[in-house]
């Protein structure tokens, strides 16, 4: 498989291709699953748990960069799929059906919603889009709180299935941990195929201009409610995600200040991006924690000024961040090659 | 009867001051192809400055001028040296970077403010009169005409003047407007700071039946992106009446309609949206933009 995106135009660095041989391609992958068996028996428990939750956060704003990073469409309700997806997991839990039996109604039944608000969603263009998507989850927390007898109403409700077994000889934040690598992983795994394979290629045509699109023999309207579909889905796994990981939801779970904040994270990630997925969800679960340790009183500046200085400098997002310190490099020292500059990892 | 009508002005009279937030919203979308998010917040600010002001002793309609004032250089500012950055680029950065001026904005009412309720006197007398059996207040009544004339006055400025029409020409194809001779720059800085006013005129007369809290806004913006989308990206007028309709069906329902009640009230001008759009997608007054490929 080729991983050169044809619709970059920029060479690939030596670094890029160095990357692409086939050993370390292999050596990588080898690397990254040792890591993801030992890191959780190693690390202390308050790691763990934020490690976790930077995993739920990370497929959330996974599913919003399929619909809005690559299909181009504006999405704020993504946090109502999450919040849904964690409601039908505690809901199907206590109601004690088949853990897995719950596992597939978490992504099912969001997809499904996803798909009739998109039908009819789909038709209309990029602002009208944002404000059906809006509608979600300002609807969807007085409806959680009017149906407490299947919601909990605004006490919320729990649903505790994830304590490691017996067998295992692991404690629960290892286990919980677990789980969220290896269905967050998969996840990954599948929307980058997804999105690297010939829906990614119908989804940029339509980010990029839906009547060359359409003129194509793609259909704009199929391909949007396509990613809506698939972003619910995905929202959904996020959601049974939440629910192994927090073990309780209410209607604050899908509160419309949670969904600004996913788009940030996305944005701040890099839309577009599978790795920046991963940095948006550590974004979002880390900035709170750390603006809370510089100073509780001044949270909410710092959350704000930090996010508008780290835009200032890389409006495409952390993903950006080593082309920017490429292209320092080459500024300062135009006689060495781009190779030789030193490498940065996003974090 | 009277309940109806007593409704109706309500009605009228809140969806006003998302009317008031919406034309900003509006405005700047005109002048920079922006949705502002952080209209709300820097709306909430300016009635905090102007709460300071009256705070030192001047009278409340020369407090209010003032904030209106300091709240167009401020918005001029704001568009000059942060979003003048993201003008032209990704349409979702600029997005999340008036998310980030919400947060900041909010976050600094927070700081010299705090989150405590403050009381702001209104600039109408509290009295009220009966009009055929309704008993209606006086300011009310006053928000509806600030906004009648606010309207009036921009849609005068859009298209009767000549800084209207480079504002436009600006907001339709800024280097066409550019080699015709308008300065790009200085409309953007103008377009902002008028949205900026418009939005302190906003908080003031929010900020009386609210009282001024750091997130007196935030509701009231979601009801005006509803009212800008319903209304047509394009046209005041079109702007003010969804925001009218929005805050009289809002109203309305969550009295005549039991299942909906106070809780899901909210949920009736996105369905109203929607359903609207699924029939206009311009939106009610908005002009369709053709496509070229």
């Amino acid at each position: 498989m080729t991983a050169t995106n044809s619709f970059s135009t920029a060479p690939a660095s030596p670094w890029r291709a160095r990357l692409e041989r086939p050993w370390v391609k292999w050596g990588l992958v080898v690397l990254v699953v040792v890591l993801a068996i030992v890191v959780p028996l190693l690390l202390p428990e308050f790691a763990n748990q934020t490690l976790a939750r930077i995993g739920v956060f990370s497929v959330a704003v996974l599913g919003l960069n399929v619909v809005m990073g690559y299909a181009g469409q504006i999405s704020l309700g993504q946090i109502f799929f999450v919040g849904l997806g964690a409601y039908v997991t505690a809901y199907g839990y206590n109601a004690g059906w088949n853990i897995v039996i719950v596992f597939v109604l978490a992504c099912l039944i969001p997809a499904v919603v996803g798909m009739v608000v998109a039908l009819a969603a789909a038709r209309l263009g990029g602002l009208a889009i944002a404000m059906v998507t809006i509608a979600l989850p300002i609807i969807g927390v007085p409806l959680a709180k009017r149906f407490s007898e299947v919601t909990g109403g605004s006490q919320g409700t729990s649903a505790r299935f994830s304590a490691a077994p017996e067998w295992s000889g692991l404690y629960d934040d290892q286990w919980q941990l677990y789980l969220v690598i290896l269905i967050g992983g998969i996840t990954f795994l599948l929307t980058r195929n997804l999105v690297r394979g010939k829906y990614g290629r119908a989804f940029a045509i339509v980010k990029g201009n839906e009547s060359v699109a359409a003129s194509m023999g793609v259909s704009p309207y199929r391909f949007k409610v396509l990613a809506f579909t698939i972003a619910s889905l995905i929202g959904g796994v996020s959601g049974f995600l939440y629910m192994v990981v927090v073990q309780y939801t209410s209607p604050e779970t899908l509160n419309f200040g949670h969904s600004i904040e996913l788009l940030a994270s996305m944005v701040i990630g890099g839309a577009g991006s599978i790795i920046g997925s991963l940095i948006g969800g550590a974004w979002y679960v880390l900035l709170p924690q750390v603006t809370n340790i510089i100073d509780p009183n001044l949270t909410t500046v710092l959350q704000g000024a930090i996010l508008l200085i780290v835009l200032f400098f890389l409006p495409n997002g952390f993903v950006s961040l080593p082309r920017l310190l490429r292209r320092i490099g080459r500024r300062d020292a135009p006689q060495r090659s781009v190779a030789e500059v030193p490498q940065h990892t996003e974090e | 009867m009277g309940t109806f009508l007593q409704l109706m002005i309500d009605g009228l009279s809140t969806g006003s001051i998302y009317a008031a937030l919406a034309l900003s919203i509006v405005l700047v979308h005109q002048a920079t192809g922006l949705i502002n998010f952080a209209q709300g917040g820097m709306a909430v600010l300016s009635a905090y400055i102007a709460w300071v002001i009256y705070g030192f002793g001047a009278p409340l309609i020369v407090a209010i001028l003032a904030a209106v004032i300091i709240s167009f250089f401020l918005g001029a500012l704001i568009e000059r040296y942060l979003v003048r950055r993201f003008e032209r680029g990704d349409p979702d950065t600029a997005v999340v970077v008036t998310i980030g001026l919400l947060t900041l904005i909010t976050g600094i009412c927070a700081w010299f403010w705090t989150y405590n309720n403050q009381l702001f006197p209104s600039l109408f007398p509290l009295d009220t009169v009966q009009i055929a059996g309704a008993v209606i207040s006086v300011r009310s009544l006053g928000t509806i005409v600030v906004i009648v004339a606010i309207m009036l006055l921009l849609q005068a400025l859009f298209v009767g003047t000549k800084l209207g029409l480079a504002l436009r020409a600006v907001a339709i194809d800024p280097s066409s407007a550019a080699l015709s001779g308008i300065p790009v720059g200085r409309n953007l800085m103008i377009g902002w700071g008028l949205a900026a006013s418009l939005g302190a005129i906003a908080g003031v007369l929010v900020a009386p039946q609210l009282t001024l809290t750091p997130g007196m806004m935030d509701s009231a913006l979601v009801y005006a992106l509803a009212a800008v989308i319903l209304g047509g990206l394009t046209s005041p007028i079109g702007v003010v009446v969804a925001a009218w309709l929005i805050g009289i069906l809002e109203n309305l329902a969550a009295v005549y309609v039991p299942f909906i009640g106070h809780d899901l009230k909210i949920a009736v001008p996105f369905v109203l949206v929607f359903v609207v759009l699924l029939v206009r997608p311009q939106g009610l007054f908005g002009r369709k933009s053709v496509v070229r490929v």
